[in-house]
């Protein structure tokens, strides 16, 4: 096993795939924190000391999350669209340790994705808001915290997709659309429906999990204890939030999941 | 291999092994042994069930019936499974933009093998100044040479290769003979295949010969050349008065072929044309038949042309 997740440290390390992705994450970060993010007109900012760079950055966290994804399906799928798999296999009496020490290691990168983002987050933030009122420090750290969860969850549901679908562009073009869209249409469908059962089913799709993870302690410092739900439910387009753990919780459902289906998938299928 | 216990050691033992592929069978009721200190070369037309064959017994194929067994178990139980079997598969690839140095590091960390041991066997295959190179600029020989490194990392006691001649030029096919050779000599086990008696020919000394995904022959490659016996073919005056004269030499294998020539077998022109003479008896012609073993190869797996 410890093997293994070597190899799979030294796959990640040996292609740009990594650090291409970076790049933008990044970018994202400085852009998004720097101009305070599309929340700033949103929230009401009377006296124009409310720390938004705390919205800001749980807002680049959910792309930053989008961008771990995509480099765990790239990953994991890259190896049956080169047909290393086959090598890969060779070296593992069984193949799901290989699917664990997939997942880890994207994990590890979502969640190194994340810290840079909080990282140059705050840098772009002390740049931009110099005016507004700066999060507290147990509050950033915590937001940081929350994102590198995220996007570790993220990254290992990645891994698992690409490896359940196999086939690359499938895998990443099935991910995105629903990530960017799908999962918002659902969540509308569900939404709408006449039942408020059927409309909390909204927080338990992973998307809306992790956004729920990310939003709910910026908006309990940004809106109060008592309006801060209302605003996770406004942002992730969600009825009846659970806390920031409840969100973790579901996308970690959602991640156990997939690996569960990709377990399966990789025992019974013939590589040829 | 000093240290590798047991006599067990590198025996690859398929048994009643078939697969199907939808409607279509691809391996039928396979069963032969891979015994260690001998290279044994895996015969059969394109899309006789080799490369699937080889995949069951490496794990990569599920069989629908039988098994294969490495040193007595099935891949999936092995400690270690590269440091016991090494393999050259036809579609086993490389990421174009990884240079072979670090594909060959990726392999020995997830097999626990030293990085010292990625200098030697790129030493071995001849690929250490192209180690920094990435694969994707790499020829189909040079892949064929990185293949084989990384199935030699684990320092494995069973060698299988899937065509390995595909795309090497004829000096690296005459290497690769020497070091199976050389590699059987040590004990170790080595499974061949091939779509070409003439690639193995010289190197193996055990023949599975499959046609269909059946086993058409199995045996030292000496049985396969002592099945027919080579022949001295004659267009005489008399078949009668040769065969007679013959029979009195001791040579009693005589047939009348369909075009109506004589086909004498255990003796030479030589003699039979000495023998002829004594009895004079006119010779017209005389051939002296060769054993062929493509020729044999192509009987054993001949198959009618059709698409199954």
């Amino acid at each position: 096993m410890v093997g293994l997740l070597h190899a799979e440290v030294r796959k990640t390390a040996s292609t740009r795939l990594w650090w291409g992705l970076l790049i933008p994450v990044a970018l994202l970060s400085v852009l998004i924190n720097l101009f305070g993010g599309l929340f700033t007109a949103a929230i009401p900012d009377e006296d124009g000391r409310l720390p938004l760079l705390l919205a800001s950055l749980a807002y680049a966290m959910g792309l930053t999350a989008i961008f771990g994804l995509v480099h765990g399906v790239v990953g994991a799928a890259a190896e049956f669209r080169h047909r290393t798999i086959t090598t890969t296999y060779l070296t593992s009496a069984r193949r799901w340790p290989v699917l664990v020490a997939k997942m880890s290691v994207s994990a590890a990168v979502g969640a190194f994705y994340a810290l840079v983002t909080a990282v140059v987050g705050v840098l772009a933030g002390l740049a931009g808001e110099a005016g507004a009122a700066f999060p507290s420090f147990g509050s950033l750290l915590a937001v940081t915290l929350i994102g590198m969860l995220a996007a570790a969850l993220w990254g290992a549901l990645g891994a698992a997709l690409g490896t359940a679908v196999s086939n690359q562009v499938s895998a990443l073009v099935g991910a995105l659309v629903y990530v960017l869209l799908g999962e918002f249409l659902l969540s509308v469908l569900l939404g709408n429906a006449e039942s408020v059962d059927v409309q909390r089913l909204t927080a338990f799709l992973p998307v809306n999990g992790g956004e729920i993870a990310l939003y709910d302690l910026p908006a309990q410092v940004l809106a109060g204890p008592e309006l801060g739900p209302a605003v996770v439910e406004a942002l992730a387009g969600v009825t009846s939030p659970p806390p920031w753990w409840g969100g973790l919780l579901v996308l970690a459902a959602w991640t156990g999941a997939v690996a569960a289906t990709a377990w399966v998938i990789a025992e019974r299928r013939d590589v040829t | 291999m000093p240290g590798r216990a047991g006599d067990r050691a590198g025996r690859v033992t398929v048994t009643g092994l078939s697969k199907r592929f939808g409607q279509v069978s691809a391996v039928d009721g396979l069963t032969f042994t891979v015994e260690p200190g001998a290279v044994t070369g895996f015969l059969g037309p394109n899309g006789s069930g080799k490369t699937t064959t080889l995949r069951m017994v490496l794990g990569l194929v599920t069989p629908t019936a039988g098994e294969a067994r490495i040193n007595g178990v099935p891949f999936a139980e092995l400690a270690n499974p590269a440091r016991v079997v090494g393999a050259v598969l036809e579609a086993q690839g490389f990421h174009p933009a990884r240079t072979a140095r670090k594909h060959l590091l990726t392999v020995s960390a997830a097999i626990g093998v030293p990085d010292a041991a990625v200098e030697s066997v790129l030493h071995t295959v001849g690929l250490t100044d192209a180690g920094d190179r990435a694969v994707g600029g790499y020829s189909l020989g040079m892949r064929q040479r990185l293949a084989l490194a990384v199935a030699l990392l684990g320092d494995p006691q069973v060698l299988v290769l899937d065509e390995p001649g595909n795309g090497l030029d004829p000096e690296g096919i005459a290497w690769l003979r020497a070091f199976l050779r050389g590699f059987a000599r040590q004990g170790r086990s080595v499974l061949v295949s091939s779509h070409l008696l003439a690639e193995v020919e010289q190197t193996a000394d055990h023949l599975v010969v499959i046609s269909r995904g059946r086993c058409v022959f199995q045996g030292p490659l000496e049985n396969l050349r002592n099945s027919r016996r080579p022949r001295v073919l004659v267009r005489c005056g008399s078949h009668e008065r040769l065969a007679d004269a013959l029979a009195r030499t001791g040579v009693v294998e005589i047939d009348t072929l369909p075009d109506g020539w004589l086909g004498i077998a255990g003796t030479d022109p030589v003699h039979v044309g000495d023998v002829a003479l004594e009895a004079g008896v006119a010779i017209y012609g005389m051939v002296h038949e060769k054993i062929d073993l493509e020729q044999l190869f192509f009987q054993l797996t001949a198959e009618p042309w059709q698409v199954r």
